[in-house]
């Protein structure tokens, strides 16, 4: 495993969806970059927001606590959370937390825009 | 007869210094004929393990990695601080309602610890912190 860089992109804005990449080792500063990203898309009317993680094979507990942060601030404005390509490690993760009571998980992107596209 | 090949580091205080024990997990981990998927549930358990030991151990943090092979493979990593150490029993499992409300949404750590590894022991006391944490190549 190498320390991989953090990126993280804004692929796509429409209409109410914003699809984010990241890429690399989710720790504090890549959580806090994620959680910023989104409160700015979150303010500018984006209420879906579909974390695309094909990129990232790591994520510890400080990550997960500021993605808790995101989940929060969009179940305030009865908005979606949702994630998509996850490794099976961080598919695994989320289950232990329970997340998909919350967020929805969708096995690929492709999937997870045609779904979230067609949602109110 | 099992062979055992073993790994011991000593983390500094430095960015991602919980991401070291990573690549001898993947090493002895591949050697032991662990699975891809299985090696990354491991090394997130002990990535976790390393981040409380790094917060909470007072700057002297050791990683033992030791890999079995023979009749049953298995990677067991023992993480030990100098820390004031914690009653485990006292920490509560989170709960993510509970957090998706709190001003603190951390507190993962030990649960996904335990539900990574097949086995966790944790002996801690003022001075030295141990979690001993052992998964199996084909479960429990």
């Amino acid at each position: 495993m190498t320390v991989e860089t953090f990126e993280l992109k804004v692929v796509r804005q429409d209409g109410t969806l914003a699809v984010m990449e990241i890429a690399g080792y989710i720790n504090n500063e890549a959580g806090e970059a994620v959680a910023v990203r989104a409160r700015e898309l979150l303010a500018a009317g984006h209420r879906k927001l579909l974390l695309d993680l094909r990129a990232t094979r790591i994520i510890n507990s400080i990550g997960i606590s500021l993605l808790l942060e995101v989940l929060e601030a969009i179940l305030e404005v009865s908005g979606t959370l949702a994630f998509c390509s996850l490794s099976p490690s961080i598919a695994k993760t989320f289950q232990i937390m329970g997340l998909a009571q919350y967020a929805r998980i969708f096995d690929d992107c492709a999937s997870a825009r045609t779904a979230l596209s067609s949602q109110v | 007869m099992a062979e055992t090949e073993r790994v011991r580091l000593v983390l500094p205080l430095a960015p991602h210094a919980e991401l070291l024990p990573a690549w001898a997990i993947e090493d002895l981990g591949r050697r032991v004929g662990f699975s891809r998927d299985t090696l990354e549930e491991v090394k997130l358990a002990v990535v976790e393990a390393c981040l409380n030991a790094l917060e909470y151990g007072g700057g002297n943090v050791q990683v033992e990695i030791t890999g079995f092979t023979g009749a049953r493979p298995r990677l067991e990593v023992v993480v030990e601080d100098g820390g004031p150490g914690f009653d485990p029993g006292t920490v509560p499992a989170p709960r993510l309602e509970a957090k998706l409300h709190a001003k603190r949404k951390r507190g993962w750590g030990l649960e996904l610890i335990r539900h990574l590894m097949d086995d966790v022991v944790i002996r801690s006391r003022p001075g030295c912190t141990r979690i001993e944490m052992t998964r199996f190549q084909e479960g429990r």
